[in-house]
């Protein structure tokens, strides 16, 4: 079984780059996404295990990603919600996001938390690290 | 000929000579029917403007019982400005020319407090000679008052939607502000993180470290731009800005904030139709709207579509129009497109444009110019703004 995958979309380069390669320090198979629509193309082929999703991007928001996601034969991956945005509870309600993180955060808080949805009976490593 | 206080004559229903149509043919009939109304005061006043008539609805509203005011000139119910204004002698000679006059105004009763009257003089004649004036009063006071709470209340309601929405208003520049400041900050702290992470894991090279700086540059110049809209969206909102108006070529501007993005990013994204277009403008303000709205066109289209940006010159003004191949911004630009802070307080509703536009939409009101956008279903968007070749006067805080 190879590396777990993990879908990093937000707009602001900065965090998806850093998140990215943190992520793939710890052991991930990340691909990053400026918005919804980029991210829609990415998981074409490529089945991710989690995806960390902005909720307000341009061209693409996480509503129209996730009803494009729905609309798909495959089963759609789990999601954790990572915004600034405020009612950020209701909007994770609304998209059936597993969890929240509203930014800012902290990195290790963001890590564990991914590491659990991937791994929920042994959330200390990933397999394949 | 004065009415005072005609009884009945007794006789009607002792003696059961006279009925009641002898009564309504006689001669006192119709003194009978204006004593009785007590709603108007009915009167009649003679050339000169003495009373000369008074009935009961006269007494009850202006207080003065016929032997009082029988005699008396009808200057004695205005108030002391239409007195030294002329008012009284005006409407009768109104009333002497037109056959009528209306008059209606705050009137003093015997006891000095003042009415709302609404009145009409009569002038009557008899074979072309003026004999004297009728005149027909109404107390309107607590109509009038009625309206005039009424008004109050409207204008206290209107103050209270007002600052309810000025309330609204502020919690919505919160939220927004909120979540432009937290962005940044959040890319800031992931970076700064990322650093501690490497350097607790023994990983920390160059590379990475040099990276983890760009990364916190680029974070923190997001967060002073951020901080620098608000603070410009803060003053554009109180009016405080200050606009410095000189003829400028609007392509020129235009030109250089093309080269400027050319040189980031959209090299061959950007197709321009520049010519020249002098106006009197506020050339850092209309650099801004172009930056603006081209910063827009690159965000909402993904490369390698095309950002149209044309200048031309108008009848009366200068034209600026940006147009993208984008997807749309789904939006109705008509509803709220350009308010800051129009949306409801969550995550769904609130659209991720930013203040950019609305600062552009200020810019383009304060130099008395017009912003229209259009937005295609999926195809492209294009923003029109028209600005005149003069700024309104007012429009600066000098002259």
């Amino acid at each position: 079984m190879g590396a777990r995958r993990v879908l990093v979309v937000d707009d602001d380069p900065t965090l998806r780059e850093t998140l990215g390669e943190v992520l793939t320090d710890d052991g991930f198979d990340v691909r990053v996404a400026w918005n919804g629509r980029d991210a829609l193309e990415k998981l074409d082929g490529w089945n991710a295990d989690v995806v960390i999703l902005d909720v307000m991007m341009p061209v693409m928001d996480a509503f129209g990603f996730q009803s494009a996601l729905d609309e798909r034969p495959e089963p759609a991956p789990p999601v954790i919600l990572l915004s600034a945005a405020p009612g950020l509870t209701s909007a994770a309600s609304e998209l059936g996001a597993v969890s929240v993180i509203s930014k800012p955060f902290h990195l290790h808080d963001l890590i564990a938390e991914v590491r659990r949805v991937v791994d929920p009976m042994n959330g200390t490593a990933p397999a394949g690290a | 000929m004065a009415v005072t206080q005609i009884k009945p004559p007794e006789r009607i229903s002792a003696s059961g000579k006279r009925t009641l149509a002898d009564l309504a043919h006689g001669p006192e009939a119709i003194r009978l029917l204006v004593d009785a109304i007590l709603d108007y005061a009915i009167f009649l006043i003679g050339p000169d403007g003495h009373v000369l008539t008074w009935n009961q609805g006269a007494e009850r509203i202006k207080g003065y019982r016929a032997s009082e005011v029988i005699g008396r000139h009808i200057s004695i119910f205005y108030t002391q400005e239409d007195v030294e204004a002329g008012t009284p002698d005006r409407i009768l000679r109104q009333a002497a020319r037109g056959g009528r006059a209306n008059d209606e105004g705050w009137r003093v009763r015997k006891d000095g407090t003042r009415f709302w009257a609404d009145a009409s003089v009569h002038a009557l004649y008899d074979h072309g000679r003026l004999y004297g004036f009728a005149k027909i009063t109404r107390d309107m006071t607590e109509a009038r008052e009625a309206v005039e709470r009424e008004r109050q209340l409207a204008v206290e309601r209107e103050a209270r939607l007002a600052a309810e929405e000025a309330l609204r208003s502020r919690d919505r520049f919160l939220a927004i502000a909120s979540h432009e400041l937290k962005t940044p900050v959040a890319s800031l702290q992931v970076a700064v993180e990322s650093l501690l992470l490497s350097r607790d894991q023994g990983t920390l090279d160059v590379p990475r470290t040099e990276r983890g700086i760009e990364r916190m540059d680029r974070a923190i110049k997001r967060l002073a731009m951020v901080l620098g809209e608000l603070l410009d969206v803060s003053s554009l909102e109180r009016g405080t800005t200050t606009f410095t108006f000189a003829d400028m070529d609007v392509s020129r501007v235009a030109s250089e904030v093309i080269e400027r993005f050319a040189g980031v990013e959209a090299q061959d994204r950007i197709q321009a139709d520049l010519q020249p277009a002098v106006i009197h403008a506020d050339a850092m303000r209309v650099e801004q709207v172009v930056t603006n709205l081209v910063d827009n066109a690159l965000k909402y289209s993904s490369s390698p579509a095309p950002v149209a940006v044309r200048v031309a010159p108008q009848a009366g003004g200068a034209l600026i129009e940006v147009s993208d191949q984008g997807i749309g911004l789904g939006l109705d630009p008509a509803s709220g497109l350009f308010e800051p802070f129009s949306r409801a307080s969550n995550a769904a509703d609130i659209p991720g444009i930013g203040l950019g536009l609305f600062i552009t939409r200020e810019i383009v009101e304060r130099h008395g110019g017009r912003i229209s956008g259009i937005a295609g279903p999926d195809r492209g968007t294009t923003f029109r703004v028209m600005l005149p070749q003069q700024p309104p006067r007012n429009s600066d805080g000098g002259s």
